[in-house]
């Protein structure tokens, strides 16, 4: 017992040490985005105080390349307006059923704090529970996909970047629709990789991916990337290196999506047959 | 004792704080990322027993990662880096100095010393935080590069701060 103690008086250094390293890797290994704390809400409801804060100075600096986007987002709009009454109208002729409501709501969004050169990137936005924002809702924007809420609070949220390398989410090339994965390898924050395209399937550089709507969180045919270049290294499929439309730099508003949907599909996906 | 420790903490806190609001908004090309609240750990005093010391690091770092939702990252780095200060402090300090008082900064062993001991822990930290953060090896040298250069930002904008600091004295 006692030459015990003495290994440890003498060696205390090198074996807190230890213990301090291994409690930390267990931190690491154990630790899922999904799971988080009462302390973490408290923390991000102080981060996105201060972050909103610095944000609303930031913005000044930024309001002319704001309005250029938001014109264009407008003219956007106004284009597939124009175009959807032009569909609608003949709709309306052929069936007398109105009584559709869409399936998708949106709730904007301000991003208060982003990062992009880590490997698990996230962003904090500054709307939270008491906005309508739940956990695993799905964030665009005009130009595509942004993340998926991870965490809330009553005013903040978290959400996993796009430039998560954790994050995998279901697209499809927009001319011949097969679909596959697209997600980010870590390096250049402006690229990411689609896989899971057989072989077989003509595309060309340039050609558009967009969201799948496989998954009930994010609606379908949202553009997210241009194809950069692609080869057949991997056996069967190709590996395509697609741009993002998003500078997830340069990040600012965004939409929350929320789908109404959900529940309904979800339990029919889950329901035995 | 008790006005070095609230000068600490509030050091402390103004560091987290520059590292959260400044030096994280600072990402050049995705390599350059400083991470300048390792100063702390640095400029501790020579009298701080061991397990403080370690139990410091390792709180600086947990503290970044709680803030920045990168749970273990800081706190194995900074911890790595807390665990190796004794041993460089030992290896760069002439023998006849050895029970200096006060924290080893420039203004009391001039810039050469201070250079040495500051690149040699920065450079450990930032190793260890970029290989956990790819955990891997592969990649093994896109995660060297990322060390080295954002060793050499890290380490400017420390040297800058015990200049300015310096100077005011």
């Amino acid at each position: 017992m006692n030459s015990i103690i003495r290994f440890i008086a003498k060696y205390h250094f090198i074996l807190l040490f230890l213990a301090l390293e291994s409690f930390s890797f267990w931190l690491l290994a154990n630790h899922t985005y999904y799971q988080r704390s009462k302390f973490e809400n408290a923390t991000r409801a102080i981060t996105g105080y201060i972050s909103n804060r610095i944000d609303n100075g930031r913005q000044y600096l930024r309001l002319q390349a704001t309005n250029e986007q938001l014109t264009r987002e407008n003219l956007d709009l106004r284009n597939q307006i124009s175009k959807l009454t032009v569909n609608l109208e003949r709709l309306q002729l052929s069936r007398s059923d109105t009584l559709s409501n869409s399936q998708y709501q949106f709730i904007p969004a301000r991003v208060v704090n982003n990062s992009t050169n880590k490997r698990y990137n996230f962003l904090t936005i500054n709307v939270g529970k008491n906005d309508g924002v739940e956990r695993e809702m799905g964030v665009v924007t005009n130009n595509g996909i942004v993340g998926i809420v991870a965490g809330v609070s009553d005013h903040y949220s978290t959400v996993i970047s796009l430039l998560n390398i954790d994050l995998k989410i279901s697209a499809k090339l927009k001319q011949s629709h097969y679909f596959g994965s697209l997600y980010w390898d870590g390096r250049n924050y402006r690229d990411v990789i689609f896989t899971e395209i057989p072989q077989h399937v003509s595309m060309n550089i340039g050609d558009t991916i967009v969201t799948s709507g496989f998954s009930a969180i994010f609606p379908p045919n949202i553009n997210l990337a241009t194809i950069k270049s692609f080869d057949t290294k991997s056996g069967n499929f190709y590996t395509v290196r697609a741009r993002l439309m998003n500078d997830f730099k340069q990040l600012h508003y965004v939409w929350v999506v929320k789908n109404l949907h959900e529940d309904e599909s979800e339990k029919l996906e889950s329901m035995e047959l | 004792m008790y006005k070095g420790l609230i000068k600490y903490l509030g050091f402390f806190i103004l560091l987290v704080f520059l590292q959260l609001f400044l030096f994280n908004n600072i990402q050049l090309s995705g390599y350059i990322n400083p991470y300048f609240y390792i100063l702390f750990i640095l400029l501790l005093p020579y009298e701080t027993p061991g397990w403080l010391l370690l139990f410091l690091g390792f709180l600086a770092g947990l503290t970044i990662d709680t803030l920045m939702n990168t749970y273990g990252t800081h706190s194995s780095a900074s911890l790595l880096m807390a665990f190796f200060r004794p041993y460089v402090l030992n290896f760069l300090t002439e023998r006849d100095d050895i029970e200096k008082k006060g924290s080893p900064s420039m203004s009391q062993n001039g810039f050469n010393w201070f250079l040495r001991y500051a690149a040699t822990l920065t450079v450990a930290h930032h190793l260890m935080l970029f290989l956990i953060e790819s955990f891997s090896f592969t990649n093994f040298g896109t995660t060297l590069l990322r060390t080295a250069l954002s060793s050499m930002v890290t380490l400017a904008f420390i040297l800058t701060a015990q200049f300015l600091f310096m100077r005011r004295k």
